[in-house]
């Protein structure tokens, strides 16, 4: 495990992904394929720390983080096609012979990286907004926002949105003049992620020990007790839900260059209870959880679609009814358990646990 | 005795020769079409009665026109486009009546094609009958083929045309193919009318009549082909009075279809509403029972075969509420009973158990399968020319409306109902004053489930039967149990409804799409309002 007391664990992880991969690749051992796999599994672990925030530590479960996600990733992939195109095919097929105003914005890269954060802030603070003041919480508002991103799905599937439809957005060539193809464009997306998640990730660390945060663990534990202290908890929620958008619409700004196209897919209902189950598999209210639970799942995930792809499905579901059923902590619980059993590491978890306890209260 | 019927022959004489030459001619023709002598004289032959247009010859010459006409016993007969069972054929005699064949014990006479002697006509010959095709499809028994041919005869102010057409719809029995047919004599006779009150007779009927077109005829009428403005302007106002009563209906048929589809998204939230009250429990595979219910149907589609009718529809609605509610029996004995009031882990591990059942039946049954609607409920009543209300949505809003009673009687008249309305209010109370809750719950469950495969059952026929169907109903149905306060029976009836109705209607105002996205924020409105759904509990039980 790695905690603030054993930074052996921290340094582990930086060296495997931003040493260790760079130079097998760099030494030819692994293709930049692999390596830019990686980048992507980054950008889902940033959207699952906003996750991991929301659910984990406020305990508001919200199923349109796949939709921040995609509306970052949408955002940047507009400004790419504008970067080859004046007018893209998709629409000329459409029969449309101007570029709709919405796109407009988007020729300009910093407005881009503007209007991909802005956007999806002000989604989530109107809906936030909505839900949070009329005291939707617990199931209803996993509903509501599970039919939102249903919706906004359906949207981006018509041709009449002027989003590329069912196909989505693809064929990008270059990113700011860097050629999206080359090797080393493709490395220094990987390692970019790669930073940015290991800056969101002590970011998230530090809020969760601040104040703010503590208040966030105290709405998740007893929200009526919270309002009775005289804290406005929707104003809390409101923000850490802005946040998690945030987190899931630069997860998703970083995606797109890695992977070279967006579709509607990415944001259907199945996608958006997925992201979830990153966290729950992981080990929610715990932010190392949300990371390795959406590395290992994705990881888990090429690994079976590769070998045997019609049980993937099967392998997922056991895994959601397993993890809820068996591991409530994911598995950063599961190994806490173990090393519990073990008598000889028992006085090493004892600290954790502790500190663990000490955090939450 | 004789005598005196003697009279009577002569005057039967006299009325046959009355009735002209042609008939005689046209008796010789056939003959040499049948028996030709040479091949130029059944050339001549197939002209001549080209020429005579005689609508009793019309059977012979589509006999000969489809390669169907073959001899029996040295008559000529035909056969029906499709085998009647087993590659028999019926058959039909060509001429001078166009009669069904029957055997000694008055049945129709079966026989496979390979038992009559076919008579063969060359290609060249038979290219003479394509310029009055169409006019031999006027008297075909092929409703498809009569309901287009109206469109195909070409010009009708050809007087022998016109008169062929009005023969044609005088003898037609099916009351849609008369109306096309009457459209197409009135127009015919509108374009020809030369003085206001003719022509406005003819708008008249044309818009009494009411066919599909009929607006769009009038309209075309009234811009190009009027002979005075004031008859084009009449026949305006008539078709933009059509149009409207067209919109009006189409209003109604929407209605209609909001009304069936809110009655199965009831169905779906009953279930779902009901488990969710009482055990805490965000049932995500509630879809995937209704696709097992939908399944069990298709599975007795294939048990009972074709000859079995529509028996296998009647034994797939029990047997969808039975199976769907033992799966759901085994998924809560199996996962859900440890999660009890635990809402939002139960959503993650149903969700789970959703996509294993999904690509179990991926696996089992392929991609798409379609279950064919009973024969009884094909069709529809139609109320007005216009407006067909399909008796498989009367059948799906009857359904409802039995289970919601049945429902209803069990909530609240037995002791099992007394005792699940005991266990959402307080499950540990009731658990202290004696009520297994338990085996309530699972009960509860077995119930919700079997109302989501009867949901299923009813689906099938409407739409086809596909591993993920359910997923496109969950979210709907969830939206139904949270606008409609979870647990409230009146609340699921009224939000399912109401969101069924504002589904389509928006629907025919925007595109589906939209409609979706007005419902939800429409919905998120509402709650800004009432929280807690339409019906909430007042008072203690209120509490959280």
């Amino acid at each position: 495990m790695k905690t603030n007391n054993k930074p052996l664990y921290y340094i582990l992880f930086v060296a495997i992904f931003a040493i260790l991969l760079p130079a097998a690749y760099l030494s030819g051992l692994l293709s930049i394929n692999t390596i830019s796999i990686w980048g992507r599994y980054f950008c889902f672990a940033i959207a699952a720390l906003g996750i991991d925030l929301i659910w984990g530590y406020t305990g508001i479960l919200s199923m349109c983080q796949a939709f921040f996600f995609c509306l970052g990733s949408y955002g940047i992939a507009m400004h790419l096609v504008l970067q080859k195109t004046s007018l893209p095919d998709f629409m000329a097929w459409n029969k449309i012979t101007e570029l709709p105003f919405f796109w407009q914005p988007f020729h300009n890269a910093g407005v881009t990286f503007a209007l991909c954060l802005i956007i999806p802030a002000l989604f989530a603070f109107f809906i936030g907004y909505v839900l949070f003041r009329s005291r939707i919480r617990g199931v209803y508002m996993a509903i509501i926002t599970q039919a939102l991103t249903l919706a906004m799905w359906l949207l981006f599937l018509r041709n009449e949105t002027n989003l590329g439809g069912t196909n989505g957005l693809t064929d990008f060539k270059t990113l700011l003049g860097f050629d999206l193809s080359s090797a080393q464009v493709k490395l220094s997306l990987y390692l970019v992620s790669f930073a940015v998640l290991c800056l969101a990730y002590i970011a998230c660390h530090r809020i969760t020990r601040s104040k703010f945060g503590k208040v966030l663990q105290a709405i998740r534990d007893s929200e009526s007790r919270v309002s009775f202290t005289a804290y406005k908890t929707a104003n809390f929620k409101l923000a850490v839900f802005v946040l998690a958008a945030l987190l899931a619409a630069v997860g998703g700004m970083l995606y797109l260059p890695q992977t070279g196209i967006i579709t509607p897919g990415r944001m259907d209902v199945k996608a958006s209870v997925e992201m979830v189950m990153w966290v729950a598999l992981g080990g929610r209210g715990n932010l190392k959880g949300a990371v390795i639970g959406a590395l290992l799942v994705n990881f888990l995930y090429s690994l079976c679609t590769s070998w045997f792809p019609d049980s993937w499905l099967f392998i997922l579901g056991f895994l959601f009814v397993l993890t809820v059923l068996y591991f409530d902590k994911g598995l950063i619980g599961l190994v806490a358990t173990v090393r519990q059993r073990i008598p000889g590491l028992h006085f090493k978890t004892s600290q954790t646990t502790n500190r663990y306890v000490a955090d939450s209260k | 005795m004789r005598h005196f019927l003697r009279p009577g022959w002569i005057l039967l004489f006299l009325l046959c020769s009355l009735r002209g030459r042609s008939q005689d001619s046209a008796s010789i023709y056939v003959n040499q079409i049948l028996q030709p002598s040479a091949d130029s004289v059944r050339t001549n032959a197939i002209h001549r009665l080209v020429a005579l247009r005689d609508p009793s010859t019309f059977p012979l010459l589509m006999a000969i026109n489809d390669k169907k006409l073959y001899l029996l016993d040295n008559k000529a007969v035909t056969t029906d486009s499709k085998p009647s069972g087993d590659g028999n054929y019926r058959l039909y005699t060509v001429y001078p009546t166009y009669q069904l064949l029957q055997n000694s014990s008055g049945q129709p006479l079966l026989l496979p094609p390979g038992k009559l002697t076919a008579v063969d006509i060359p290609r060249a010959d038979r290219l003479a009958l394509v310029g009055i095709a169409p006019l031999l499809n006027l008297f075909s028994n092929d409703v498809q083929k009569r309901m287009l041919a109206y469109s195909q005869v070409g010009n009708l102010q050809d007087q022998s045309t016109l008169q062929l057409v009005a023969a044609a719809v005088n003898r037609e029995t099916d009351e849609n193919v008369q109306r096309i047919g009457r459209e197409a004599l009135y127009a015919a006779r509108l374009y020809a009318a030369k003085d206001e009150t003719n022509a406005k007779v003819y708008i008249d009927s044309i818009a009494l009549n009411w066919s599909d077109n009929a607006a769009t005829l009038l309209t075309s009428y009234s811009k190009e082909k009027a002979f005075s403005p004031a008859a084009g302007s009449y026949a305006l106002a008539k078709a933009s009075r059509l149009e409207k009563k067209y919109d009006n209906l189409q209003r109604i048929q929407n209605l209609f279809s909001g009304l069936s589809l809110g009655s199965i998204l009831i169905l779906i939230a009953l279930g779902l509403s009901i488990v969710y009250g009482l055990a805490g429990i965000i049932n995500m595979a509630h879809g995937e029972f209704m696709m097992i219910g939908a399944y069990t149907t298709y599975c007795m589609q294939l048990v009972f075969g074709h000859q079995a009718g529509d028996w296998f529809y009647v034994a797939a609605l029990p047997l969808s509420f039975i199976s769907a509610g033992i799966m759901g029996l085994i998924l809560e004995r199996l996962v859900i009973r440890h999660l009890y009031s635990k809402p939002l882990e139960s959503l993650l591990a149903t969700w789970g158990i959703s996509l294993i059942l999904v690509q179990t039946a991926r696996l089992i049954f392929g991609d798409l399968t379609a279950v064919k609607t009973p024969q009884l409920l094909a069709g529809g009543w139609q109320v007005a020319p216009h407006l067909t209300l399909p008796y498989n949505r009367i059948f799906i809003i009857v359904l409802t409306l039995v289970m919601v009673l049945l429902t209803y009687l069990m909530l609240f008249k037995t002791k099992l109902g007394l005792q699940i309305r005991a266990v959402t209010q307080n499950r540990q109370m009731s658990a202290c004053l004696g009520v297994e809750t338990r085996q309530v719950a699972a009960l509860t469950f077995f119930i919700g489930s079997g109302l989501a495969g009867l949901a299923g059952c009813a689906i099938t026929l409407i739409g086809n039967v596909v591993p993920d169907m359910g997923q496109t109903y969950i979210v709907d149905s969830f939206l139904v149990v949270v606008t409609g306060g979870v647990g409230k029976l009146a609340g699921t009836i009224v939000s399912g409804l109401g969101i069924g109705f504002f589904t389509k209607i928006s629907e025919a105002f925007f595109q589906a799409v939209y409609g979706k996205v007005f419902i939800l924020l429409f919905i998120m409105l509402f709650m800004q309002y009432k929280p807690k759904g339409l019906f909430p509990d007042k008072g203690r039980i209120a509490e959280e």
